[in-house]
């Protein structure tokens, strides 16, 4: 009898632990319900300079992408600190995981007090789906007049200001290539795929690999497609109107269909390298010190991580993607970007953080720290810039209408989504699998979905 | 009551509970979810019920999941094959007194408890083609000619992933195997050879049916190891080149990081339902198998 009791109580005490966890799940979430209440409590109010706020003994989350912070703020982040006695705590999660772990914790509401995001003008809505739930609103904040224009609409969602952007403007995924090689053989900088085309020939039978393509890291090859949006927009007036508004699609557009074939007949040649589907970038510093490659797409900070990593005394320079025979450089007012979560148990220690960041001080900290970039993209006439005379030299052989478009990325909808997806369906196309015209259905009948999913009245939703 | 029970029937109770609430409750919504839209906007739109059209979607859609249930397939069989037979006759030859076989044994078995990113890392960079030690190794031995782009060339990807996912479970097949042989009386053997049994005749007549237990856990682990496979495909070639490597589970995967929960969770019912199939089917044939034993 005894023995039944015992089993009896075991029982029922488990049981009741494992209904105690569940009921602790749903006060999460009913407090949830109540966020909307919250964030509009927080509404960003400038505190008065002479009062410190006492924030002593609380801790800061962050979840951040490995990349977006790293040792560029490690210094601000330890001023912070100490100014305000708190601890912070920094989340870097590799890159290949950081989306779906930070959609999990939007599901779960289990955010941190600050989260990022790899933002563009589409992307709140689309990435974060409901940003009056789960962003703190900093509408009115004083630091949002660092942003320039274009960034700040990757900030903003209906006319409210959620997120902070503090990146680089330097030359984006453009053509670099080893100019003290190209002198020493007569090579010149192409301005058309023909030229180009030679070009690659005349390096290939140097026994250099032409252009260096990282196939393997599946995010790069798409770049030399979606970097020129400029000539589709030149090709087809309205086109980015008319991808935004439904209106227009990816098939059947003569220029996609042009420069996706002209890339699979470079990587046919084997202008590419021998193996550019299996091979990724991580010895790409070095393939160019040793003279290995002639030219891949890069940024223009890669010229000094070049020099710094592999000692080479070549120097370098940059031209324009010429597929498609292309003489745009659009811009990308995407970038990661910071949120502050409504969930945050201290909200105004997330809002002082902001406001940190985004003083000279701290900006020109972070710009310091930053081997990588050259620059900060704020207004700010008090923060030095590092341009590189490379970066100036190209910088200065492009008109300004040329950079006024966006890519074609992050300037059309639910386009930057399927990133992963085109890219490998260029490779399928490059392996004679599916057709060019196949590759821009996919992306047409991807984006529909997003479309659809997101209620979007433009594609009948 | 039966007095020569251990335990009570009801310490069942909380096995059960924890089995309902935590998998039984989950399998069910995630088929119910497949029915629906839900998606990560669903919080803006709201979840609706969508009929069949998910399940519509994967068998019309230009993605071609299709190849994606067939690839799934296609591995479970050849996995399989590749797996049990050599694993069969390693656990044969290590059972009778080979000169060092714990040391074999234990060789066989350490890849299947190593994890399958580092599997993943290690084999990426053994069968890079530029860089990788077996081109090289080729090379080196003036067998230039045999270099293949492993990982990335259609006619050699499926069989780079079926050698190393070979390395890494023959050895975990191999001891269930030597578990089995080991319940085998060496009588038999020894009476069998004095009747003037060979090998095959005593692999036929003695080791195939005593060992039939062993060879259906094997087969039954290979079947849901191979229909739920994820990781060796994820970390060697994320379904690449291009798609040709897709399998269900990649695509469920990429439709979950995409945000379309409706249709990886439909995704994952038919995976579901593949294994429901199989599965009883394997669970019949084991019980006849019995029974005639």
């Amino acid at each position: 009898m005894f023995k039944k009791i015992a089993a009896l109580v075991l029982c029922v005490s488990m049981s009741t632990f494992l209904f105690v966890g569940c009921g602790k799940g749903n006060d999460v979430s009913t407090g949830t319900e109540n966020q909307p209440d919250t964030s509009q409590e927080t509404e960003v109010t400038e505190a008065p300079e002479s009062e410190t706020p006492d924030f002593a003994g609380q801790e800061l989350s962050i979840l951040v992408s490995a990349g977006w912070m790293d040792n560029r703020y490690d210094a601000t982040i330890a001023r912070f600190e100490e100014e305000y006695g708190v601890t912070v705590d920094l989340q870097t999660i590799p890159a290949d995981q950081y989306s779906d772990i930070l959609k999990s914790k939007l599901s779960t509401d289990t955010l941190t007090d600050i989260f990022w995001i790899q933002s563009d003008p589409f992307a709140i809505g689309s990435q974060i789906v409901d940003p009056e739930k789960y962003c703190l609103d900093f509408t009115g904040a004083e630091w949002a007049s660092v942003m320039p224009t274009a960034r700040l609409a990757s900030c903003s969602f209906n006319g409210k200001l959620f997120g902070l952007q503090l990146w680089h403007n330097s030359p984006e995924y453009v053509m670099l290539y080893n100019k003290s090689l190209f002198d020493e053989n007569g090579w010149t900088i192409p301005a058309t795929y023909a030229e180009f085309k030679d070009l690659c020939a005349k390096i290939a039978e140097k026994g250099v690999t032409p252009w260096f393509v990282p196939g393997a890291d599946g995010w790069q090859h798409q770049l030399s497609f979606f970097q020129i949006g400029g000539v589709y927009e030149e090709a087809t007036p309205g086109l980015y109107d008319g991808l935004n508004n439904n209106t227009a699609t990816f098939a059947d557009n003569a220029k996609m269909l042009e420069v996706l074939e002209q890339f699979k007949e470079l990587a046919n040649l084997g202008y590419f390298g021998e193996d550019w589907i299996g091979t990724d970038s991580t010895n790409m510093a070095n393939d160019f010190g040793d003279r290995n490659i002639a030219m891949a797409m890069a940024n223009s900070s890669y010229i000094k991580q070049i020099q710094e990593e592999t000692g080479t005394a070549d120097e370098f320079g940059l031209f324009l993607i010429p597929l498609g025979d292309n003489t745009y450089f659009p811009t990308n007012p995407g970038g990661p970007t910071m949120f502050g979560s409504a969930s945050s148990e201290h909200p105004d220690l997330v809002k002082a953080f902001f406001s940190f960041v985004t003083t000279t001080e701290s900006m020109q900290e972070i710009l310091d720290n930053s081997p990588q970039y050259t620059n900060m993209d704020v207004i700010d006439a008090n923060v030095q810039q590092h341009w590189l005379p490379e970066e100036e030299a190209f910088m200065s052989t492009i008109p300004a209408e040329k950079m006024e478009i966006g890519v074609l990325q992050t300037a059309t909808k639910y386009t930057n989504n399927y990133w992963m997806n085109f890219g490998a369906d260029m490779v399928s196309f490059c392996l004679g699998e599916i057709e060019a015209n196949d590759v821009l259905k996919n992306m047409d009948a991807n984006r529909a979905e997003a479309a659809k999913a997101a209620g979007d009245s433009a594609w009948g939703n | 009551m039966n007095k020569k029970r251990i335990y009570p029937q009801w310490f069942l109770v909380i096995p059960l509970i924890a089995y309902v609430i935590f998998f039984l409750i989950p399998s069910l919504l995630g088929a119910f979810y497949s029915f629906t839209d839900w998606s990560a906007y669903s919080a803006n739109t709201g979840v609706k019920f969508v009929g069949l059209q998910n399940y519509i979607d994967i068998f019309t859609s230009n993605k071609d999941y299709v190849s994606g249930i067939t690839n799934t397939l296609m591995f479970t069989v050849i996995s399989n094959i590749i797996k049990l037979i050599p694993a069969l006759f390693l656990a044969i030859l290590l059972q009778e007194g080979v000169k060092g076989k714990g040391l074999y044994r234990t060789l066989f078995y350490l890849p299947s408890i190593l994890p399958f990113v580092i599997i993943g890392l290690v084999f990426k960079s053994i069968l890079n083609y530029n860089t990788g030690l077996l081109n090289m190794a080729l090379e080196t031995l003036q067998l230039g000619f045999l270099k293949q782009k492993w990982l990335s060339d259609l006619d050699f990807v499926w069989k780079s992933i079926f050698g190393v996912d070979a390395w890494r479970g023959i050895g975990y097949v191999m001891t269930i195997f030597l578990a089995g042989l080991n319940t085998i009386p060496h009588s038999y053997y020894e009476a069998a050879q004095i009747d003037g049994a060979g090998f095959w005749s005593r692999l036929r007549h003695i080791t195939l049916p005593m060992l039939s237990g062993a060879i259906m856990i094997n087969f039954v682990f290979g079947i849901t190891y191979g229909l739920k496979v994820f990781d060796i495909i994820y970390v060697l070639t994320n379904g690449g080149p291009g798609h040709a490597t897709e399998v269900i589970t990649t695509y469920s995967y990429q439709l979950y990081s995409n945000g379309q929960y409706g249709m990886s969770t439909a995704l994952n019912t038919v995976l579901l339902l593949i294994t429901l199939v199989i599965g009883v089917f394997v669970v019949r044939i084991m019980g006849k198998k019995e029974v005639q034993q």
